[in-house]
């Protein structure tokens, strides 16, 4: 079937946007990253299982490189597609929903995104349907090369849902991940999303995020990037109408020599919309990783941002760039940052009750890592990002 | 039996206390009373082996092993424990694993030892954004976690509202049920609610006068620049 008419002129606006760096992180190649091959099942299943992801899922997508597709939801009121056969079957809601939140000509990546990217989800949730357990998508890239997936949430008014999504790459692969991203969370709707990334060394990552919180919603994100990269850079943005929250916490591992540079942006145009943005990151080796963070208030709306940076080696480095604009005279906004090596006092303190030096320097990642994030999670999501913790707090040291 | 045998301390290169000696066993509870600034948070950080608090001279021996040389995490593991006046923050760590962390080296049950200082409430609170009474509370639980032979107790009753106290103090004579207690204050509050074994008072970096309940008696009359 012939593309629809909107979705060629995205591609026009793509193909001139091709050569447009990104604002912020390391410039990379793309045409040194052909077009993913085929992969075959047991690799893209012990891939999936490296971030949680399992076909038995009540509902699930899993995807690995271009080539390789499993889908489904057992759950009555949501449905899971693979977002080409969504375009194909739901031409005019597609067309609302695509390339809103996101434009393809941000930049070189979401560029290429929109003329080679192939797959992604698209998760829709009925109105009214709340959905307690988690709907799993798993992003793979397993023999290398470039992923551009795009995934789409919508959850209608009135709705929950909680989905899990983990991005992850084959040890041996050579990588670049642009996944595209735009949720969108109707009046009075929940969504709480929870996104782990597990690259490699050599992978090169630049998500491009959109979310959409109409009146009444709640929007609730918890990234976790768990593993070795070697350039990661993203900016999601979350534009809150009247009376929608945002709570979206990130942790950020920084190890070998990767570049990260990550940061949420939030935009209260809403009156009584509220935003809390939160991130943890630990820089070990030589790593860098810049963490950006920004709200905009344009009516009556409180925001916060707070960023913290543990330093874990002499050559690390970690810088908080956070910014605060009001537009409105009522808006409220906030910001705490730090940055430092963990505290002697702090350590010897552990030691004063008995642990030793390495337990308690576990004790103290465990609790930078730990945030308030738990308190917006239905228990078995506070599980997961429980054993994420533990697992950025092994890897840290 | 814990005992100090002539023992000075040094901060900073610069000595604050000589010529301290205690002995304690089992159940003794031996006050330190003083103004503040006068060294007695000093001295048991010292005896904890924390850095920057230095034992210059004289020994200090538990069960007959003179701890010199042994790092803060040995002197805990032989028995050595310290209730701090001031927990540091530890930024994001919640009192319930830190509790945990603590019964895990020591086999004890962390809901019993938060029951009996009434602080199960507070498991998911961050250690560092705690009331003074709820602080007091939960650094006793740590101290009570690591099933000492001696025990440190640095101010258990500054900052602390009348209740906390009570609670603080039930505590303690728990933990002087297994243990000797070193309890210093700058108030005394505390010896309504616990009756000493021994009480001395540190003034000009020595002990100035020693004796029973009739010191904390008499530093009440008096304060403590009549004992000067």
């Amino acid at each position: 079937m012939a593309s629809p008419s909107w979705l060629e002129a995205v591609k026009e606006r793509a193909r001139r946007a091709l050569d447009k760096p990104a604002a912020y992180g390391p410039d990379v190649d793309i045409s040194v990253f052909r077009d993913g091959g085929p992969a075959d099942e047991a690799s893209v299943a012990s891939v999936a299982e490296a971030v949680g992801v399992s076909p038995k899922a009540q509902a699930f997508y899993i995807q690995a490189d271009n080539a390789y597709f499993r889908y489904l939801s057992r759950i009555p009121g949501v449905e899971v597609y693979r977002i080409e056969e969504f375009v194909d079957a739901h031409r005019d809601l597609a067309r609302d929903y695509l390339w809103r939140l996101v434009p393809p000509d941000y930049d070189k990546f979401t560029a290429v995104a929109a003329l080679r990217g192939v797959g992604g989800y698209v998760i829709r949730v009925k109105s009214g349907v709340k959905v307690e357990s988690p709907i799993l998508a798993c992003l793979s890239i397993v023999r290398g090369g470039l992923q551009a997936p795009h995934n789409v949430v919508i959850v209608e008014e009135g709705a929950e849902a909680v989905v899990y999504t983990g991005c992850v790459i084959a040890p041996e692969a050579v990588g670049l991940h642009v996944g595209i991203s735009e949720f969108y969370v109707m009046r009075n709707a929940k969504l709480k999303f929870i996104m782990v990334h597990s690259w490699n060394k050599a992978a090169h990552v630049r998500p491009r995020t959109g979310v959409y919180v109409e009146e009444g919603g709640e929007y609730v994100e918890y990234y976790a990037n768990v593993a070795s990269v070697k350039t990661l850079q993203t900016s999601p943005r979350i534009i809150l109408k009247d009376g929608a929250k945002a709570h979206a916490t990130s942790v950020v591992l920084g190890r070998g020599d990767a570049v990260i540079d990550i940061g949420t942006a939030a935009v209260l145009d809403g009156e009584g919309a509220g935003a809390e943005l939160v991130t943890r990151a630990i820089a070990t080796g030589s790593s860098s990783v810049t963490m950006r963070a920004v709200v905009e208030a344009y009516k009556p709306a409180r925001g916060h941002v707070e960023c913290s940076g543990l330093l874990m080696s002499d050559r690390a480095r970690v810088v908080t760039i956070p910014q605060l604009s009001a537009f409105n005279n009522d808006a409220v906004l906030t910001h705490e940052a730090s940055i430092g090596k963990l505290a002697e006092d702090e350590i010897y303190y552990l030691m004063a009750k008995g642990l030793t030096y390495e337990e308690a320097v576990s004790l103290l990642v465990r609790g930078f890592v730990t945030t308030d994030i738990h308190k917006y999670l239905p228990e078995q999501a506070r599980r997961y990002v429980e054993s994420l913790e533990r697992q950025i707090v092994e890897k840290a040291l | 039996m814990f005992i100090l045998e002539n023992v000075s301390v040094s901060v900073g290169g610069r000595e604050l206390l000589r010529g301290i000696s205690l002995s304690l066993g089992r159940g003794d509870i031996f006050y330190i009373l003083g103004p503040n600034g006068v060294g007695k948070s000093s001295l048991l950080k010292a005896v904890m082996g924390l850095p920057g608090y230095e034992v210059t001279a004289g020994r200090v021996v538990l069960d007959g092993v003179d701890l010199a040389g042994f790092s803060t995490y040995e002197r805990a593991a032989r028995g050595v424990a310290l209730a701090f006046q001031v927990p540091p923050r530890l930024h994001g760590v919640r009192v319930g694993a830190l509790l945990s962390h603590i019964c895990k080296k020591t086999g004890c049950d962390a809901g019993e030892i938060a029951k009996a200082v009434e602080i199960e409430h507070l498991f998911d609170r961050e250690v560092g954004k705690l009331s003074g009474g709820e602080s007091k509370r939960v650094e006793l639980a740590t101290v009570l976690a690591q099933r000492p032979k001696v025990a440190l107790i640095d101010e258990p009753d500054s900052g602390v509202d009348v209740e906390s106290l009570s609670i603080v103090a039930r505590g303690l004579k728990e933990l002087a049920a297994g243990a000797g207690l070193i309890v210093v204050t700058h108030s005394a509050h505390i010896a309504r609610y616990l009756a000493p074994t021994r009480v001395c008072v540190l003034y000009g970096g020595v002990f100035k006068k020693c004796g029973g309940q009739e010191v904390i008696d008499e530093v009440f009359a008096y304060g403590f620049s009549k004992l000067a």
